[in-house]
């Protein structure tokens, strides 16, 4: 197929896309107006509005400065250590972000013993440990592994 | 004096922009993840909408009763996707972030429009997957209902999704395969006739003259991360390639190999903490997972009768009439209306079935009940199989308190008004003195404690 026909195709379900997405998003809105209060709508737009302040204000600006720790890092750490390090930061703050959450139910929730079973704040602060422990292991292992070689270079020069 | 702010805020967040340049945030990562948060969104709006209509079918809607485990997947799947959404809209969030500081920040109508629906499908998504999260808690901390909202805001998610997939087309079809991304070195392949914001190579920030302000401010931050001016830089983790050549490097010293050993990484990462919070909550619905279920908010095998309880018999406020010596069941029928003891139903003789409890906020666990079969109770207020049944709890209120059968669920066999739940007596956690169990239904309409059952077509 030319590329001035796989443009016009593109072109069209561009149109075909958006108009498509006005149509189902007027939907919702409708579904939302018909079934929700007006206030309770608006605790929903304060949400909302709320979500892109934690965005972009919070969370954006963590991500940043972690990465900038972390490239920081990366001038005297093993490439591999550093991408060990990052693997276990990344997982630490996921599971953080969904396990917090929970915690925080478990003091709210009384319902009946067996929603929100465990003891999640012990169950967190092992995961997280062992997180803990591999970033600061890498992080060494990586550092003097460069060590070595600097001594190692010395040495054959 | 505009054109100074312009040149200072531009060059300050071109600046930032150029600091948070990366071998990750590329329009080819943005694809990717794109791809699989898409799918993700398309399986959780699929699930949730069939979800949705099993609780509230529209008059001509029939559902499947077998496969009986059906719903058990497909809300197992709802909740775990929507689990896996997390750390993908995380990663997403991340790769495009250089836009996030784009300057000018509106070009025009349409990009305003485009930057809107961003916003829209952005802090929606947070707000769709975190409130879905805490309601797997059964935790709602929020000023509005969670059902309705959660399904008005999925057709605003899945309306916003295609909006973004469109304007974004250009660059998606651009960078659909890796072979056209990537050079035989492996490093990006930056296109600027596609219109994407996120070309580490391509998009260079202009030079700014040194005195302008924050440039000296930027750079010195720069230059602590990176220990050289790193304008020519790659920007991934490592050195720039000045103070590579100029010291013993950390491996690898090649620049197209240190883009591809961070990019792998990030997507490890991403992969990684994916498989973590699906493998630590998915032994709540999936069996095979069940020895990993760390962090899951509910048990299987816990509870009464071996099972989890969702709605207690406290909060529905039947502690005592459902214990009352005097409770009997109502049938009504065409003209008929029959009243039935425990051991009136006891005595009719008891079939055994193996039938899952799915709950809608994604756990689930196979049991076996043993009761009389629905169609059999139907016929003796002389009703044909196929009719359609209003039951009533003895619940005091609730929006479950009064439930309907579909006459696909009257007729199939495995349906009954159980007794018996794991070899023992219901519990009055579980429905004390009789409750009802339907194959592919939703746990909130396996009415428990019920009073009556009504023949209404």
């Amino acid at each position: 197929m030319t590329s001035v026909a796989i443009d016009r195709r593109v072109r069209i379900a561009r149109v075909v896309l958006v108009l498509v997405g006005v149509l189902v998003i007027a939907l919702g809105a409708y579904t939302m107006v018909t079934t929700l209060k007006p206030n309770r709508i608006w605790g929903l737009v304060t949400w909302l509005i709320a979500a892109v302040i934690l965005h972009d204000a919070i969370l954006s600006p963590f991500v940043v400065v972690v990465g900038v720790l972390l490239r920081r890092a990366g001038r005297s750490v093993h490439a591999v250590a550093l991408v060990v390090a990052q693997i276990a930061i990344v997982v630490a703050a996921v599971l953080l972000s969904t396990v917090l959450p929970e915690i925080d139910a478990k003091h709210h929730v009384q319902r009946n013993p067996t929603v929100v079973p465990f003891d999640y704040v012990a169950r967190l602060a092992v995961v997280e440990a062992v997180l803990v422990v591999i970033v600061v292991a890498a992080l060494v292992v990586g550092s003097r592994r460069r060590t070595h070689r600097v001594a190692a270079d010395a040495v054959t020069d | 004096m505009r054109r100074r702010v312009d040149a200072g805020l531009g060059g300050v967040l071109g600046e930032a922009r150029h600091s948070l340049r990366s071998s990750n945030r590329n329009a080819r990562s943005a694809v990717v993840f794109g791809r699989l948060l898409g799918l993700a969104f398309v399986i959780c709006f699929a699930t949730g909408l069939y979800s949705h209509f099993l609780q509230d079918p529209l008059p001509w809607m029939r559902f499947p009763t077998h496969p009986a485990q059906l719903y058990q997947f497909t809300q197992g799947l709802h909740i775990t996707a929507g689990i896996a959404i997390i750390p993908l809209l995380f990663a997403k969030l991340n790769t495009v972030m250089p836009s996030l500081l784009k300057y000018p920040p509106v070009t025009g109508v349409l990009h305003l429009l485009e930057r809107a629906s961003i916003a829209v499908f952005v802090s929606g998504a947070l707000v769709q997957v975190f409130t879905g999260l805490v309601n797997t808690y059964q935790w709602y901390p929020w000023p509005f209902p969670f059902r309705q909202t959660h399904y008005a805001l999925s057709f605003v998610l899945i309306g916003s999704l295609a909006i973004h997939i469109g304007v974004k087309l250009r660059i998606i079809v651009r960078y659909w395969r890796a072979r056209d991304s990537y050079d035989s070195e492996g490093r990006f392949v930056p296109d600027a006739t596609v219109g994407s914001e996120l070309l580490p190579d391509g998009e260079a920030v202009a030079p700014l003259p040194q005195h302008l302000p924050g440039r000296r401010f930027v750079g010195r931050i720069e230059r602590w991360i990176d220990g050289a001016d790193t304008r020519a830089g790659a920007g991934v983790p490592g050195p720039s390639p000045e103070k590579q050549a100029a010291s013993v490097a950390p491996a690898p010293r090649d620049p197209a190999a240190r883009e591809r050993l961070a990019r792998r990484g990030f997507f490890a990462s991403v992969g990684t903490a994916v498989a973590g919070v699906i493998v630590l909550t998915g032994g709540q619905s999936f069996g095979l997972l069940r020895p990993f279920n760390v962090f899951a908010p509910r048990l299987r095998g816990l509870g009464p009768n071996s099972l989890p309880v969702n709605r207690s018999a406290k909060a529905a406020g039947v502690l005592e009439t459902a214990v009352d010596p005097d409770w009997g069941l109502t049938l009504a029928g065409k003209g008929i209306r029959k009243s039935f003891s425990r051991a009136d139903l006891r005595a009719m003789g008891l079939v055994q079935v193996d039938l899952p409890i799915s709950c809608v906020e994604g756990w689930s666990q196979m049991a076996t009940w043993r009761g009389i079969r629905m169609r059999d109770l139907v016929a003796l207020v002389g009703a044909p199989p196929d009719s359609k049944l209003k039951v009533t709890s003895l619940e005091k209120h609730g929006g479950y308190r009064i439930m309907e059968m579909g006459p696909e669920y009257t007729q199939d066999p495995t349906t009954l008004v159980a007794l018996e739940l794991n070899g023992a007596d219901l519990d009055i956690e579980h429905g004390f003195p009789a409750r009802v169990i339907a194959p592919g239904r939703p746990g909130v309409l396996q009415t428990k404690w019920i009073s009556s059952i009504e023949v209404i077509a």
